[in-house]
């Protein structure tokens, strides 16, 4: 056997035991979790041990200490792995920094390079989206139909509409996410109002496409290196300085990939843009006029990708531009930086535990007798709007980004 | 005294490798057969040893043992595949002057690969190396690839012991030998010192087996025979998880081959090997040899010391009395010793050819005593490895997840499924008890009922329990309290115990105690100090020769 021969004989036989060598760039999360020493604290905090106990989620301090031991069976570990919503809650508060969120990652890559079977299926529907569109959601058939459908929820918002802007060169790109683009319209007209409003350069993607993270999510490492090389040629080309988006999976993932593939561009979340580019004054002259809306009491969830995955400062942001905001009176929840459930794509397989998780973050808005919930991020902004929804609550959801745009006054 | 009329065939003496495999045969064989072993089963320096069932490679000089230690690797896949794991390896080269005459090493290996399985040695570029291993130093000029096969040897040790006993044969632990009746010096009864009940006990004995491994000197004294060993110790360093990817084999400082093995969901780190003289009983790792292994794998892994060391173990190799040529010069193979008094000894051996040794040894027993059934146990399975075992389809059924019993399958097998039947009337048996195995508490129910266990760290053996990376720091009064309730111990018992089990854990973490283990035993102290009050205890309780007094 010549040297070819035989790397390739090695190769074949380490598919066989279930190894796939720890890449050099995961060599980091693997010392991290090397570093748990089996005090718990992580177990008390995860909210998907809360809310389904650990015979269901045997949780992060058992991932640590028994799940990411042994690569050759992390098959093993499907049953479990996958219902990490990947809120980061136990790498917060573990006194050892151990990457949970990462490690999760990593087993999941592994479960599904070599147990496919064993991945939730839901999760392999979402893969043949991905892979055929590039987008975490099957677009519109009908454009006519989408275009209807983001009118109606402009004339429901009272937003206005503002042309598609897509350029060759700007200073910023405004990147909506799957869920902005295809689903929740609403939130991406709005960041174009908001951007318009302030005068900012931008533009959008002539051809949108998807970020990676749920590719990430599940495991599928080759589609999410498809997808973040494809981002990375159409950012280069436009030659922007900043991209800025509207859902807090995106400005986690935008970051960590710009950071990883060297793009060069930072990616910050839209509230980050407005209070750091734009300015709290000018935002705080643009609305002090706005007399159209009565006065609202607001209660505020944080997007885990925001404040656990990027940072805490992100809402600190939100609350600034809340609090300076015409009308508006905030009440913060019991449970604001609780996860909604609607993370690590568990909601897609067992959506029973995703209900489960978000219970928390109900009953504490419920507490505050706020009249309106906000968050920025379309995703959290879905997860708890149906679930309040179901739950027969009067309180309304909206995405803060929508929140705000509303709150603009109307140009020309 | 107390004396028992009770005739065997066969007194097999120490419960490790050899003495199971012993008893084994001979019960197989249909003899009335008793194991003694004063501790409990793999207590000594099998439970020491890195578990590799080798091809033998290192022993080209000795064609022989190379043919017989793969033929016995085949017996083994046969008979225990379930508590066995593949291990790929690579031998990195960072200096072809390195390469001296080693490569003859391939050749002897390649030799009996297809029997076992395996590819011929392979050789590696230095891309493909790193691409599989990138914690390797990257001036790696090449790497030659090979496969060896590695086995639990508690698991073994003590399944051979509850075949044998499934054979009728007798299995007693914890008791001592500590002479021989012998009428005009030939033997005629052993005499054991029973730690259970307290007295001594003597029992008739046709013919003895002294299995007793390093202390095989001694046992052959007791019947007035000589006996030498070149005792060797070796040292293991343990590292939490699986920190390579394949197992990495590689020149040490003196020149003399070391290994990173993953094993089960550990590393192991060793070997050295020096000639002993010191009591194998309260043998730990020094720092010379810490450092000696720590900067010999450094040379091909520069970032090893960054990885979590949980614990050491050091063994003594009872090895045949050969002098004046270096350990790695002394035979591998056996030799079994007939004493002429009824006692056959044995010098030598290794873990993988522990069935081999008694064959041999059955051979002559039957020879004496006018038996002339064949041996089988290279061919009948040992408890649990009857058939395969599908997790997904048990932890649907029994509602316990599939990792927990992905780890019982490999130490039982299908034994697994009469510890998840307990789950049935009892289902809060499926409770954690050891985390980082992790361990459910009916398998602790099951392994104290079922496999004769005395002690916390005979349950430590049986299933792993305490030997993450959190060394029992959460385990011990949780199985202790099952332990105290199954076999109705009493207070003080319960809680010396826990002392004794907390000293044995103690005897590896503290010699290697570093890093990120200091903010574990830091945590742990918090526990039986600070929470459980034991450093308070005024139970009677004598300390170990490694612990320091108040
Ligand atoms: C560091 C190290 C690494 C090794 N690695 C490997 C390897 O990878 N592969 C391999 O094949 N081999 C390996 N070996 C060698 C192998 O472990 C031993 O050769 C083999 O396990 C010895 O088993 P044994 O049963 O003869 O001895 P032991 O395991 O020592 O058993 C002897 C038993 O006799 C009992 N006993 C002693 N006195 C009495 C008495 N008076 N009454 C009753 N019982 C008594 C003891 O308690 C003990 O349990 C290694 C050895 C060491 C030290
Ligand atoms: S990331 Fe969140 S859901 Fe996952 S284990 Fe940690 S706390 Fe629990
Ligand atoms: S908080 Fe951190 S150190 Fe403690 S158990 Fe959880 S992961 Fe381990």
């Amino acid at each position: 056997m010549n040297e070819d021969e035989a790397f390739e004989y090695v190769k074949n036989t380490l598919r066989k035991e279930k190894i796939t060598p720890y890449h050099s760039h995961e060599l980091e999360v693997v010392k991290s979790v090397e570093r748990c020493i089996n005090c718990g604290l992580c177990i008390s905090h995860c909210p998907v041990v809360a809310a389904v106990g650990v015979d269901r989620f045997s949780g992060p301090r058992s991932i640590a200490v028994e799940l990411s031991r042994s690569p050759p069976e992390f098959w093993s570990t499907a049953d479990v792995v996958y219902l990490c919503t990947g809120c980061g809650t136990c790498r917060e508060v573990c006194p050892k920094n151990v990457d949970i969120p990462e490690v999760v990652n990593l087993i999941r890559a592994r479960i599904f390079e070599h147990r496919p079977d064993l991945v939730p299926k839901s999760l392999h529907v979402l893969r043949e989206v991905l892979t055929e569109y590039y987008l975490a959601f099957e677009p519109w058939e009908d454009k006519e139909e989408k275009n209807e459908s983001r009118d109606m929820r402009l004339e429901r918002l009272g937003l206005p509409f503002v042309q598609d802007k897509i350029l060759d060169k700007a200073e910023v790109l405004l990147y909506p996410g799957c869920q902005a683009e295809e689903r929740a319209q609403e939130v991406r007209e709005a960041a174009k109002v908001i951007l318009d409003h302030f005068d900012v350069d931008y533009t959008l993607l002539d051809d949108m496409s998807c970020c990676g993270l749920p590719s990430r999510l599940m495991g599928d490492h080759e589609t999410e290196r498809v997808l973040a090389k494809q981002l990375k040629e159409k950012v280069k080309k436009l030659g922007i300085k900043t991209v800025v988006t509207t859902c807090a999976g995106c400005t986690s993932s935008l970051s960590d990939i710009s950071y990883r593939n060297e793009w060069g561009v930072p990616a910050v979340h839209i509230l980050e843009f407005l209070a750091e580019e734009i300015g709290l004054e000018k935002i705080d002259s643009a609305t002090k006029g706005s007399t159209e809306f009565s006065d609202v009491h607001v209660t505020v969830h944080d997007p885990c990708h925001l404040i656990r995955h990027t940072s805490r400062q992100i809402t600190d942001f939100a609350l600034d531009i809340l609090r300076q905001l015409p009308g508006v009176k905030v009440t913060e929840s019991e449970a604001n930086d609780s996860c909604c459930g609607g993370g690590g794509l568990v909601s897609y397989h067992s959506d029973d535990v995703a209900k489960a998780v978000v219970k928390e973050n109900m009953e504490a808005i419920q507490k505050t007798s706020a009249d309106r919930l906000v968050t920025p991020c379309p995703l959290c902004t879905a997860q708890i709007e149906s679930n309040l929804f179901k739950t027969g609550s009067s309180v309304e959801v909206d995405d803060l980004t929508v929140f705000i745009a509303q709150r603009l006054p109307k140009k020309r | 005294m107390c004396m028992s009329d009770s005739e065997f065939d066969v007194v097999v003496i120490g419960g490790g490798s050899t003495g199971t495999a012993v008893a084994r045969d001979c019960a197989m064989r249909g003899f009335r057969t008793l194991l003694l072993e004063r501790d409990d089963i793999a207590s000594a320096t099998v439970g020491t040893c890195a578990g590799m069932i080798s091809s033998g490679l290192k022993y080209r000089s000795e064609p022989d043992i190379m043919k017989m230690c793969s033929t016995e690797v085949v017996h083994l896949n046969r008979i225990a595949r379930h508590i066995i794991m593949k291990n790929p390896i690579l031998t990195p080269f960072r200096d072809l002057s390195d390469v001296g005459s080693d490569m003859e090493y391939v050749e002897s290996y390649s030799e009996h690969a297809e029997e076992r399985d395996v590819p011929e040695m392979m050789f590696l570029t230095p891309e493909a190396t790193i691409a599989i291993e990138p914690l390797l130093h990257p001036d790696v000029v090449f790497s030659v690839y090979y496969e060896e096969f590695f086995i639990d040897p508690f698991r073994l040790c003590l399944l051979q012991a509850l075949d044998a006993k499934r054979h009728g044969a007798e299995i007693k632990t914890y008791c001592e030998v500590i002479g021989f009746e012998t009428v005009n010096d030939v033997i005629q009864g052993v005499v054991f010192y029973n730690r259970i009940t307290g007295t001594t006990e003597k029992i008739g004995a046709k013919i003895v087996v002294n299995a007793a491994g390093p202390w095989a000197p001694k046992i052959a004294g007791f019947s007035g025979a000589e006996l030498e060993l070149r005792l060797n110790k070796g040292a293991h360093i343990i590292l939490d998880r699986r920190v390579v990817n394949v197992g990495i084999s590689v020149k040490a400082l003196d020149g003399r081959y070391i290994y990173l093995f993953p094993h089960e969901n550990t590393t192991l780190l060793g070997t050295t090997a020096l000639d002993t003289w010191e009591d194998p009983d309260s043998l730990v790792a020094s720092f010379d040899e810490i450092e000696y292994l720590m900067r010999s794998i450094e040379t091909y892994i520069p970032s090893i010391r960054d990885a979590r060391i949980i614990r050491t173990m050091a063994g003594v190799r009872p090895l045949v009395a050969d002098w004046k040529v270096p350990e790695g010069k002394v035979t591998r193979g056996y030799q079994v010793i007939d004493h002429e008094n009824g006692l056959i000894s044995f010098t030598g051996g290794k873990l993988v050819m522990c069935r081999h040794m008694a064959e041999a040894v059955t051979d002559i027993v039957s020879k004496k005593l006018g038996n002339d059934s064949a041996c089988t146990t290279h061919e009948k399975p040992l408890p649990g490895n009857e058939a395969d075992v599908d997790v997904e389809a048990l932890s649907a059924e029994y509602g316990v997840s599939m990792h927990a019993l992905e780890r019982m399958r490999a130490r039982r097998g299908t034994e697994m499924t009469k510890i998840l039947e307990l789950t049935k009337d009892h289902p809060e048996w499926k409770t954690t008890i050891c985390t980082c195995e992790p361990i459910i508490e009916a398998e602790i129910r099951y392994a104290i009922r079922e496999e004769f266990p005395q002690t916390l760290n005979d349950l430590r053996r049986r299933l792993r329990l305490g030997t993450g990376p959190c060394q029992g720091t959460f385990c011990t009064y949780k199985a202790a309290s099952i332990l105290s309730e199954e076999l109705d111990l009493q207070g003080d018992d319960f809680l010396v115990d826990i002392l004794d089990f907390r000293a044995e854990r103690w005897k590896g973490i503290r010699p290697s105690m570093r890093g990120e283990q200091l903010a574990q035993e830091e945590l742990a102290q918090g526990m039986y100090s600070c929470v459980g009050n034991l450093d308070q205890s005024d139970v009677d309780y004598d300390l170990k020769p490694w612990e320091e007094g108040v």
